[in-house]
């Protein structure tokens, strides 16, 4: 058990915060292998910042252990911090300071921060240090936050929904920045309920809904999850195998409209393209679900109560 | 009239805690009246004949009096002309707030979007504050006539009515003032900008009763109309006209900040000064200072330490200096003479400035003090204690910082004030014990401590409650250890007061006992609120 501690960069226990009336976090048994990227999905509410913030010592579990490369989050609280890299949710304010201040400000408590790499962070990201915070737009409050999780090259870096407020441009130099702290050799643990951002840079993608973690899978496994939609047109002159296509199997919600089908298949195509190996097909288009019809299908399938975790296809 | 709610929602502890201040204020006064000023008419004339002496010394602060022969001269000139100066800051901070605090928190641009217009705003705003503030000035008034009921002597409801509209309006013309330059400069300044206004019109006002080339322009100052009235004072009444001005002096203000407001961009002022444009800079500041802990918390606080170590300092030379010409009148009256034997021990000048001066210096620092604690709140509500405990510190190494800075602080606004104030007292040729009065300026650093420690356990445990509780808490301390000797409270009683472990340093050295009472508190509360952080939730 030890070992495997050593080597995991998260891992939570039975981790719980119940803030009473069914809201919180409950028995929450998350890993996170060193230089991944962990994607961390859920709607508002779902208990995303509450799993940050107990990983981050802010606040005590109600019952549970979460460890950090092997510390334990509240005990070892300050070891914990040395190695990780934060950007909250909120970034907070920081009045008339000027961005600079802030800057040193933070990198004076925390020691060991190299000017060249908050140069380098505030180059790239056309960041204005010498502005007030006050003065600054959301977007370049943001890309302080990120300065600041980013300037002391972390192992691990926890990120609540790090893209919120900047534009496309710089959520792209955002996700070249998390590439190179993966390669780096850090880990990312990363919140979000921006479906593109998780396709976009993570491995492995956590689902959290009222609390409680739906599923953990690999981003192709979890395009898996649902049917592809699948439009045939048949010729004209063609008889459609309308009674083979209803009776193939992981074929779903079949209309039929003159020469045009369309159906939802899951799981493999061989019986759909068997049952119209007779016919002639002119067309034939399959749609690959997106992740935002994944996520929306685990929340609107079972809307009263937390799901159990569903089966990944074989 | 939505929007007049949603202000009066807003600023409702401002309501009930000037509300409060006010009752208490002129209930206070109207009982010390009635121990102090005798009960026949002879001794009553006499106590009035010394209190317009030393009024003639209280004109840099308090109006002109008027009849303080009686109950209602007296409160007016002690209670409501002090609650002038209170009303105008607490017109300033709100509308400070209303013209910019609340654009910067995004609410103005949510109420605009709901289809309010912007001169709706303005209106809403000031509506709401009028009704805000004559409730407030009504309960002042319900407190003088609550303390006259057994009493020998009665004041007119009408006046009381009368004294209630005219603070009202004071204050309301305040807020307008604010309010137009707070659409003028940037959010940053704009408070300050209009505390610099006030100011300036407040010391038009005062000064020119002792410089005549002032008369010319006291009629800019609307304390100057405030001054008129004196509907408490038997055989005076409230001036019409002067009262009149005070509203169109809120009507012209209040209709040009929305003019104002109207001409300008949301989060931009009206008027901008040209920038000189800057290159964009990427780099970190390369000053040590801000990798020292502690030393980077004052640094980051070395605008609001020079302005509180200037603003003592300034007040310690002041009280030296009038220590001298309130005394007289002040000992002519017998039973303060009684109530100031308790504390006159030795030289008569050197108690007297240690019991005026010190005291006063007790609640600024107590207000240092209870300043600090509600930024320690503000970090935790806006995120900022998050963020400072994501970095490698414990969260006792955070309050243990907190402590220092503030005690450092503090020691440096002590200093600078005992300085200025052994200046000025060598400057009137007063003989005060130097060794003494430098540990009584530096037995202020843990007295601001005691506040500290307690604040620091409130922010710990409840911060949304903790400037709220520190604030009553030192409010009670200041009220029993003013009042307490004054009406021969029980000893127990007393020793319930913070301020009551300061002692009286300058005429009889420093109390061993009080201090290591302060010593005990200190440690006390910090190690208490060192537990009570390590067990609470962070941001959630």
């Amino acid at each position: 058990m030890l070992r495997a501690m050593a080597v995991t960069a998260i891992r939570t226990s039975r981790l719980t915060k119940d803030y009473g009336i069914g809201r919180g976090l409950f028995d929450l048994d998350l890993e996170v292998s060193p230089q991944e990227v962990f994607g961390y999905l859920g709607p508002n509410g779902a208990g995303k910042t509450t799993t940050i913030r107990c990983l981050m010592g802010m606040i005590r579990p109600s019952s549970g252990t979460a460890h950090i490369f092997g510390l334990d989050c509240r005990r070892d609280s300050v070891a914990v911090k040395r190695k990780v890299g934060y950007l909250p949710g909120d970034i907070p304010q920081f009045g008339s300071l000027r961005g600079k201040e802030v800057v040193a400000y933070l990198a004076g408590m925390r020691g060991g921060v190299d000017a060249k790499t908050v140069r380098s962070i505030a180059e790239r990201f056309d960041l204005d240090l010498g502005r007030r915070f006050r003065e600054y737009s959301s977007g370049n409050k943001q890309k302080l936050g990120i300065l600041l999780a980013f300037m002391h090259r972390p192992e691990l870096l926890i990120l609540d929904e790090p893209t919120s407020g900047l534009d496309p441009l710089n959520q792209q130099e955002f996700y070249a920045l998390l590439r190179e702290s993966r390669d780096g050799g850090a880990t990312v643990f990363l919140s979000s309920h921006i479906l593109a951002e998780v396709e976009h840079v993570c491995d492995r993608v956590g689902i959290l809904r009222a609390g409680r973690l739906a599923t953990v899978a690999q981003l192709e496994d979890l395009q898996h999850i649902r049917a592809h939609r699948v439009e045939i047109e048949f010729a004209q002159d063609a008889q459609i195998p309308e009674a083979a296509i209803r009776s193939a199997a992981g074929v779903e919600d079949v209309h039929v409209d003159g020469q045009h089908v369309s159906c939802s298949v899951r799981g493999s195509f061989e019986p759909l393209f068997d049952a119209i190996r007779s016919a002639k097909v002119t067309d034939l288009v399959s749609t690959e679900p997106s992740l935002e019809e994944i996520f929306l299908s685990y929340y609107s399938e079972t809307p009263t109560a937390a799901p159990a975790p569903k089966a990944l296809p074989e | 009239m939505t929007a007049v709610v949603l202000g009066l929602r807003l600023g409702r502890w401002g309501v009930v805690g000037f509300s409060g201040l006010a009752f208490f204020s002129s209930l206070v006064q109207t009982v010390a009246f009635f121990q102090l000023a005798g009960h026949t008419s002879a001794e009553r004339a006499a106590f009035g004949k010394s209190m317009t002496q030393l009024a003639s010394s209280l004109t840099l602060i308090l109006p002109p009096p008027m009849r303080l022969d009686t109950v209602g001269g007296y409160v007016e000139w002690r209670s409501f002309g002090g609650l002038a100066i209170v009303f105008a800051v607490w017109a300033l901070v709100s509308a400070g707030g209303a013209a910019r605090g609340d654009e910067e928190r995004g609410l103005v641009e949510v109420v605009l979007a709901a289809s309010l217009t912007r001169f709706g705003w303005i209106a809403s705003r000031i509506t709401g504050f009028a009704a805000a503030s004559f409730v407030a000035a009504a309960t002042g008034g319900l407190g003088l006539v609550v303390g006259t009921i057994n009493s020998d002597e009665s004041v007119s409801l009408r006046g009381v009515l009368e004294q209630s509209v005219v603070l009202a309006a004071l204050a309301l013309s305040c807020y307008a003032l604010t309010l137009l330059v707070g659409q003028l400069t940037s959010a940053r300044i704009a408070t300050a900008a209009a505390g610099v206004l006030l100011l300036s019109l407040f010391l038009v006002n005062t000064l020119s009763r002792t410089f005549t080339s002032l008369t010319s322009v006291r009629w800019l100052s609307p304390f100057h109309y405030y001054e008129l009235n004196h509907p408490l004072a038997p055989g005076a009444e409230l001036d019409v006209r002067a009262t009149a001005v005070l509203l169109l002096i809120a009507v012209l203000a209040g209709g040009a900040a929305a003019v104002a407001f109207a001409s300008r961009d949301l989060w931009s002022p009206l008027l901008r000064l040209p920038v000189r444009s800057q290159p964009t800079s990427h780099e970190i500041p390369r000053n040590p200072v801000w990798r020292i802990p502690v030393l980077r918390g004052l640094y980051e606080r070395r605008l609001g330490l020079l302005v509180w170590s200037a603003g003592i300092a300034f007040l310690g030379a002041v009280f030296v200096s009038v220590t001298k010409t309130i005394i007289q009148p002040l000992m002519s009256i017998p039973a303060l003479t009684q109530f100031f034997g308790a504390f006159v021990q030795g030289r008569l000048y050197t108690s007297f400035l240690g019991l005026f001066w010190f005291n006063t210096a007790e609640l600024l620092f107590a207000a240092f003090a209870i300043a600090q604690v509600v930024r320690w709140s503000a970090e935790d509500s806006d995120g900022r204690l998050e963020v400072i405990l994501s970095q490698p510190h414990s969260r006792a190494a955070v309050v243990v910082e907190r402590a220092l800075v503030l005690a450092l602080g503090a020691a440096v606004i002590a200093t600078l004030s005992g300085v200025a104030v052994a200046i000025a007292s060598h400057n009137q040729a007063m003989d005060v014990n130097s060794e003494r009065l430098a540990e009584g300026s530096l037995l202020l650093v843990p007295f601001a401590l005691v506040f500290a420690a307690a604040g620091s356990v409130l922010a710990a445990w409840n911060p949304r409650a903790a400037v709220g509780l520190l604030g009553a808490f030192a409010f009670v301390s200041y009220m029993i250890a003013e009042l307490g000797p004054l009406f021969k409270w029980p000893a127990w009683l007393q020793d319930f007061s913070a301020f009551k472990l300061f002692g009286m340093p300058l005429s009889s050295g420093i109390d061993r006992t009080g201090l290591l009472a302060m010593i005990a508190i200190i440690i006390v509360g910090f190690g208490a609120s060192i537990l009570l952080m390590e067990r609470r939730d962070v941001g959630a």
